[in-house]
């Protein structure tokens, strides 16, 4: 299991290494080695959200395609309105046909797990003085020394020698890690997804685990994990509630609530410019410039799918 | 074996997806298929359902896709809604 795991811990230490240099010309080279390992991690978290924002980026843009089939959307939802099944497997052949699905698939978490994973291995190598990938010699030793507001990157809240200090700093961690997910998932909630009208009681279940399972997950996980990880966790959960934040404001999904009041605004804004909107009879109002601009990336999209076929 | 598959997955269903939303670029979803890839074709269908897995991505469009049953090549619709 490690050796395949060795060019992620390679990858994961080299980034932090590198990090931990480039600080160092800010920092200056011996100073402040805490600031510079703590923010070392931190800069892992924004190189790997910035390498996942094409993907998030596309699917934003598949998302504004839908706009074009609502009309069939709709057909479908009343056609077969007492088959959900039916309903569901019809939606999705629609996508599949306009090439184009606004569902993000489980890459996108799947894909951070092994660095996670690799990050975990290597802070506990910190701790236990291994040396995994890059991080080695004297920038292990230095690494050791490392605090987080007085916490050891690499100290678990269960391990023996854990001080009163670290033992607030990783409480204070874990609480911000459950409000930062609640507050996301209960702003796409309220906010960022379609109204549904048979999804009432999955929304109270979602509710409901929000408010107690998440905490719970982060508090027994938090207990066993170094701090230097639940610095990476931190730091990834407050950047998905940003990007969320933004999409939200900026690119709301077509028919969420979020998108109905950026729709008010931009009406009211065409109004005072003189130019009335065109309202259609399902309600949506054609002055959006991005439903324009989707199309002929539409239309790009088959050209994408023939390369493939070519290269079977 | 089968069963404590289901079980997991079932948990999975419950506790945890729900949290995330939908995002299964298929249907039935990826955890639908698997309970039933594994309950129909057992150890195999660990490997099919880890195969569906790769190909709901970003790059995918998605699609309807059942397992098929063993015997009757039909597609099983149990556990999907």
């Amino acid at each position: 299991m490690g050796s395949i795991l060795n060019p992620l811990y390679f990858a994961v230490s080299w980034v932090i290494v590198t990090f931990h240099s480039l600080l160092g010309y800010i920092f200056g080279e011996n100073e402040s080695e805490s600031i510079k390992w703590s923010l070392s991690i931190i800069g892992l978290v924004i190189l790997i959200r910035i390498i996942l924002i094409p993907l998030f980026v596309k699917q934003i843009k598949s998302q504004r395609a839908l706009t074009a089939l609502q009309p069939h959307m709709k057909e479908i939802q009343k056609k077969h309105k007492d088959d959900r099944q039916k309903q569901s497997e019809e939606m999705m052949k629609l996508y599949k046909e306009h090439k184009t699905n606004p569902l993000a698939s489980c890459f996108p978490i799947l894909a951070q797990a092994p660095i996670f994973f690799a990050l975990f291995t290597v802070l506990n190598g910190i701790a236990r003085n291994t040396p995994h990938g890059v991080l080695k010699g004297d920038l292990l030793l230095s690494a050791q020394e490392a605090k987080f507001f007085g916490a050891n990157l690499s100290s678990t809240f269960l391990s023996s020698d854990t001080n009163t200090q670290t033992k607030l700093v990783i409480v204070a961690l874990i609480i911000f890690m459950s409000a930062t997910t609640f507050t996301t998932q209960r702003q796409l909630m309220v906010k960022g997804m379609p109204k549904m009208d048979s999804s009432n009681n999955m929304m109270l279940q979602q509710q409901k685990i929000m408010l107690y399972v998440f905490p719970v997950i982060f508090a027994v996980s938090g207990v066993n994990f170094p701090v230097g990880v639940l610095i990476y966790w931190s730091t990834t959960n407050l950047w998905t509630f940003g990007q969320q934040f933004y999409v939200i404001k900026r690119n709301p999904t077509p028919g969420s609530p979020a998108y109905e009041e950026l729709m008010k605004k931009r009406t009211v804004k065409d109004k005072d410019n003189g130019a009335l909107p065109t309202t259609n009879e399902d309600g949506t109002t054609q002055t959006d410039p991005g439903v324009e601009q989707s199309k002929p990336q539409q239309r790009q999209q088959p050209s994408k799918g023939s390369k493939k076929k070519k290269k079977k | 074996m089968r069963k404590a598959f289901a079980i997991i997955i079932e948990f999975y269903q419950k506790w945890i997806s729900p949290a995330f939303g939908p995002r299964c670029k298929y249907y039935p979803s990826c955890s639908t298929y698997a309970t039933n890839a594994v309950s129909e074709y057992g150890a195999k269908g660990l490997t099919m359902a880890a195969w569906r897995l790769v190909r709901c991505n970003p790059w995918s469009h998605g699609g309807v896709d059942y397992v098929l049953s063993k015997s009757s090549k039909q597609p099983i619709k149990t556990g999907a809604n």
